[in-house]
């Protein structure tokens, strides 16, 4: 799956690019940890006649990018909650535009775009409709020609939209006469090397020539990279935790088989079979199992890939085109791991089944009753504490996340090896409602699952490491929003705010004159708008607050300040407090900030606050990121409303207000935390829905367990019917076990869960500056209880019915 | 008086039972129109050499099997209308059963295996009577044992007293003492018998031993799958004899 996502990327890029040879642009890019992509210094535009003139170039064309988002006919904005949205100026010639134009014509005059084909069908635009984009000011626009990307619609979700070139200069660079790169295609007979050979000495100080294949091989590093690394990595994570749990049903029905045959494998051994032949035949069969499921695991999973891929585009992503690519590793890879999870999982139950005497042959089935050793409850109970000891000294002593995740890991482990010691424990207190059930079959079923400790033990851990990292992700997940909840209500003064999308990039943000013209409303008294601005401080790149530093103050709770706020002037900043501490600050000290555009300029810290949630660490004035900045934009605006206005009636004509300058969205101080917790939602979701898999595998080694165990008991069944067990009380017997030994695996997971989830969110504290929240939400818990809880009757339901069917005569006469 | 008026009822019988395994050319009478009654408050033996069919008629008289065609009646109930739920609730409420072995459950203690039927009707059990089958049965310094933790002979003590726990209006002994040593047999057989005559119970059970089955109040006979004979007041000598006379005849055919 992942490999066909890839390649088919790769081979979109490669037909975009293929016309360009070298790219122009500036060595200067400047990172945020945590943004996505870097910021780019532009370069001139009038290179283009300097790189004209050398050898070997047929022809130089400037590349303009900004965002800037469509609206849609309906009035709403197209796209912008995730994939960027993209314009520029569009490149007349052919081979160097990875746009082709499908329908209609080039932008000639001013006002007049190109749009990619899938944008204008999601928003509903044709050739000759008007519109407006918003860059982020509202720039009213004519569709004049639609344009395919690569052979498709557009690439993924971006929305692209090309406009002239004098266009794209004034409203998505800053100063005329700049662009994002500029794209070079060699003559014939030169090669792509030979031209950046030829292209570099040319070039001034701070600007570089890279090959078109470079390039290409840049923008899929980008979209592979981050989207698609992504992607394989969360898979690989969950595919983990389900092989984990899938080893432990494997093992668990390995060594109930092996139990079972135990008088096969004496007599075999009195017969003269060596203990290396009996464990080898084990490992051989277990080999054989491994091979056909991981058979039919991969093509059931070519199946699922080649259904998503022809799935993609009917919710609205467009596959790019490539047939499914199956690389021989990921052929190769699925079996192995099955086969050594699969063999891995048997080796110990083999070794057991060549130990076996040959005098078992005589004795009575031996299944294992023994109850967990000593040795076990001492090691595993050390091993908790230690798991426990690192965790507190990683949270609390000196935070780490490392320490705390191995932390994490041991007491992981601790409670695998625990298992048999608390499975009967646990099934004592956990089954204490049953023996006050009409009739025996509830005590009769407690008693089942005291049995054998280990066996239940094992049973239930597959079920309990799936019910941690569902509550681990339930606990971190409600922390998450809790935290988001506490930041806005402490931090955010206003009454609405006015968003740019909350979560993930895209979108052109918000005019920078929608602030003051929302501020002119007779129901307002504040409205300041946040932009984002990027420089080095101390060579790391650092994301500045841009705004008036004055109005933030009123909309937004900074806590103490120190210093003013006033007057920061164009070479003043305020700092927050972590930050000053950090760096030995306080106010009065000057520090260096290096901007995207080369300039570096000395900043006086004229203030210093506290509370740097929704501020940012570092807030300069507009006036102060003017000259360095690229396409003017903020991404918040935050209102408060005169005393005595009702919010309807503020929010009312904020909108009014917005409504001109592309319809952003408006949203109450709740709506605005809630929509920020709604991204959690979402997220938490699709970890649901990967983790079901594991619980799933884990429900179906219980009822394995369940139902070999029946076959072990068939006497004892058959007994029970005849002194009068009437079917019903077989069956709700059957899965009382099964429920007590989910309820086992779900308590566990539970307490687990909830345990890492604190872990993970005070080491995530401990780490970042920020405060983390730590919150348990009892109802996502106990619906995750009940969950675990109706599964385990679910399971039970097959080995039930099996178990009630039973013949009462054969089941006694059974030997 | 009691005495005359329950010889002349029945606990348990069966009418023309016939039991058909199999089809075709592994065709199997095992039952071939037998028609037997067993009366309330004597002990019965089944007996007859193996394959006579004497396991099967007390299955089918028990509820535990069903006829291919003929009655069977516990008291006047006839099994042949009862779906399988009645016929668990019937044994569970009218009858007791001690198999040849693996009588108890495992996982419950002595006390709690005895009571077991009891406990799956939901009923509280006759503490009185218990008491006294507990002391009949002589085990009540192993109330608490699991049944692993008694010998083969205590084992089947323990089933009896389940089986006649809930005073179930028969009970079906199948090789009861099949298992055990002669002593601890000798010891089991009595316990029944002493059931029989003390508290007035039935006792059908089947047997090839020709020592248990002397321990009965009456023998009946099966061949092939039909009643042949029926003995009073069986001595192990007289009833050894009798197989023997089968034997031959058996050896002769």
């Amino acid at each position: 799956m992942g490999d066909t996502l890839r390649g088919s990327f790769d081979t979109m890029f490669a037909g975009a690019n293929s016309g360009t040879d070298a790219v122009v642009r500036s060595s200067n890019v400047m990172t945020v940890s945590g943004e996505s992509q870097g910021t780019r210094q532009p370069v001139r535009t009038d290179l283009v006649s300097k790189i004209e003139k050398t050898p070997g170039v047929a022809a130089t064309v400037p590349n303009i990018q900004g965002a800037g988002q469509l609206v849609g006919s309906n009035g709403k904005p197209i796209g912008g909650q995730g994939p960027p949205t993209v314009a520029g100026n569009w490149i007349d010639d052919p081979e160097l535009n990875p746009y082709q134009l499908a329908e209609g014509r080039t932008p000639a005059r001013s006002g007049e775009v190109v749009v990619n084909r899938g944008a204008a069908d999601k928003g509903g635009l044709k050739i000759g409709d008007r519109t407006v984009l918003r860059t982020p000011d509202p720039v009213k626009v004519t569709v004049v020609g639609l344009a395919t990307f690569g052979g498709e619609d557009g690439m993924a979700q971006v929305t692209y939209t090309g406009m002239t070139q004098a266009d794209a200069e004034k409203y998505l660079t800053p100063k005329p006469g700049e662009a994002a790169s500029i794209q070079v295609r060699a003559g014939p007979g030169t090669s792509q090397q030979e031209l950046v050979d030829a292209l570099t000495p040319v070039l001034p100080k701070g600007v570089e020539a890279i090959t078109g294949q470079e390039s290409t091989e840049e923008n899929q590093d980008m979209i592979s990279g981050q989207f698609l690394n992504l992607f394989t990595t969360l898979l690989l994570v969950f595919s983990g935790i389900v092989l984990l749990v899938a080893t432990f049903s494997i093992y668990n029905t390995f060594a109930i088989v092996i139990a079972q045959r135990t008088r096969e494998n004496a007599l075999l051994r009195a017969l003269g079979a060596s203990r290396r032949q009996i464990a080898g035949s084990t490992l051989a069969e277990s080999a054989v199992v491994a091979l056909v499921a991981s058979a039919a695991g991969l093509l059931g999973g070519i199946g699922i890939a080649a259904g998503l891929q022809a799935l993609f585009p009917l919710i609205g992503f467009p596959f790019p085109e490539g047939s499914l690519v199956i690389s021989g590793v990921s052929m190769l890879l699925p079996l192995a791991v099955g086969l050594l999870v699969c063999i891995g999982s048997a080796v110990m139950p083999a070794v057991r089944a060549g130990r076996t005497a040959p005098l078992a042959a005589l004795r009575e089935t031996g299944v294992d009753h023994s109850a967990a050793s000593r040795t076990r409850a001492y090691a595993g109970t050390g091993v908790v504490l230690a798991g426990i000891g690192i965790i507190l000294v990683g949270v609390v002593a000196s935070p780490s996340i490392w320490l705390a995740a191995a932390g994490a890991v041991l007491t992981l482990a601790a409670f695998v090896v625990l298992g048999p010691v608390a499975s009967s424990l646990a099934v004592r207190i956990l089954g204490r409602p049953l023996d006050r059930l009409p009739g025996v079959s509830g005590s009769l079923a407690k008693r089942n699952a005291l049995r054998s400790p280990k066996r239940t033990a094992a049973t239930a851990t597959a079920l309990m490491i799936g019910v941690a990292v569902v509550s681990l992700f339930t606990v971190f997940g409600a922390s998450l929003k809790a935290t988001m909840d506490q930041t806005v209500s402490r931090s955010f003064a206003g009454d609405v705010a006015v968003s740019a999308p909350a979560f993930g990039g895209g979108g052109s943000g918000l005019s920078p004159k929608l602030a003051p013209a929302i501020a002119a409303q007779p129901e307002v008294r504040t409205a300041v708008g946040l932009g984002k601005g990027i420089a080095e401080v101390d060579g790391a790149g650092r994301q500045l607050t841009v705004t008036d530093p004055v109005a933030l103050g009123k909309a937004f709770d900074l806590g103490t300040v120190r210093g003013s706020l006033d007057g920061l002037g164009t070479d003043g900043m305020a700092v927050a407090d972590t930050e000053a501490d950090k760096r030995g600050w306080q106010a009065g000290s000057t520090a260096e900030l290096a901007f995207a555009d080369g300039q570096k300029r000395t900043f006086t810290v004229r203030a210093v606050f506290e509370q740097s949630e929704l501020a940012g660490d570092y807030v300069i004035t507009r006036d102060a990121w003017a000259p360095h900045r690229g396409q003017d934009s903020d991404t918040l605006i935050a209102v408060s409303f005169n005393d005595g206005v009702s919010t309807a009636d503020g929010t009312a004509a904020v909108e009014r207000t917005a409504a001109a300058y592309g319809n952003p969205e408006v949203q109450t101080r709740d709506e605005y935390a809630q929509a920020a917790a709604g991204a959690i939602d979402m997220m938490l979701t699709l970890v649901y829905a990967l983790l079901a898999l594991a619980v799933v595998i884990a429900l179906l080694g219980i009822a394995n367990t369940l139902t070999l165990a029946i076959h072990e008991r068939t006497r004892e069944l058959g007994l029970l019917r005849a002194v009068g067990q009437t079917r019903s009380q077989l069956r709700s017997m059957v899965r009382y076990e099964s429920v007590l030994v989910a309820a086992f695996g779900t308590a566990g997971g539970l307490a687990l869960g909830a345990l890492l989830g604190w872990v993970l969110v005070k080491a995530s504290e401990g780490a970042g500056d920020t405060a983390f929240a730590f919150a348990v939400p009892p109802v996502q818990l106990l619906v995750v209880a009940l969950v675990g809880l109706v599964a385990g009757a679910v399971a039970g339901r097959r080995p039930a019915r099996r178990a009630a069917r039973l013949d009462v005569l054969r089941a006694i006469a059974t030997e | 008086m009691t005495a005359t008026v329950t010889r002349t009822r029945t606990a348990a019988r069966v009418v023309d039972a016939v039991k058909i395994y199999g089809k075709g050319d592994t065709e199997v009478r095992a039952l071939d129109g037998v028609s037997v009654d067993f009366p309330v408050g004597r002990f019965t033996a089944i007996m007859g050499p193996s394959g006579s069919g004497k396991s099967t008629l007390m299955h089918c008289a028990a509820g535990l099997d069903t006829l291919t065609s003929g009655s069977a009646l516990i008291g006047d109930t006839d099994l042949s209308a009862l779906d399988d739920r009645r016929l668990t609730l019937l044994r569970r409420e009218r009858i007791g059963f001690v198999f040849q072995a693996f009588n108890l459950i495992p996982t419950l203690t002595v006390a709690e295996n005895i009571t077991l039927p009891m406990d799956l009707a939901g009923e509280r059990a006759d503490r009185e009577w218990l008491d006294a089958l507990v002391d009949t049965v002589g085990l009540r310094d192993r109330l608490h044992h699991r049944p692993s933790e008694l010998s083969g002979g205590q084992q089947q003590r323990v089933a009896v007293a389940r089986a006649f726990g809930g005073r179930p209006d028969v009970v079906f002994a199948d090789e009861p003492t099949g298992n055990l040593d002669s002593r601890s047999g000798e010891e089991v057989l009595r316990l029944l018998g002493r059931a029989v005559r003390q508290t007035d119970r039935t006792v059908v059970m089947v047997t090839h031993d020709p020592v248990a089955a002397a321990h009965a109040d009456e023998v009946v006979f099966l061949a092939d799958g039909r009643l042949v004979d029926r003995m009073e007041a069986p001595t192990a000598d007289r009833v050894l004899d009798r197989l023997k006379a089968f034997d031959a005849k058996g050896a002769r055919t």
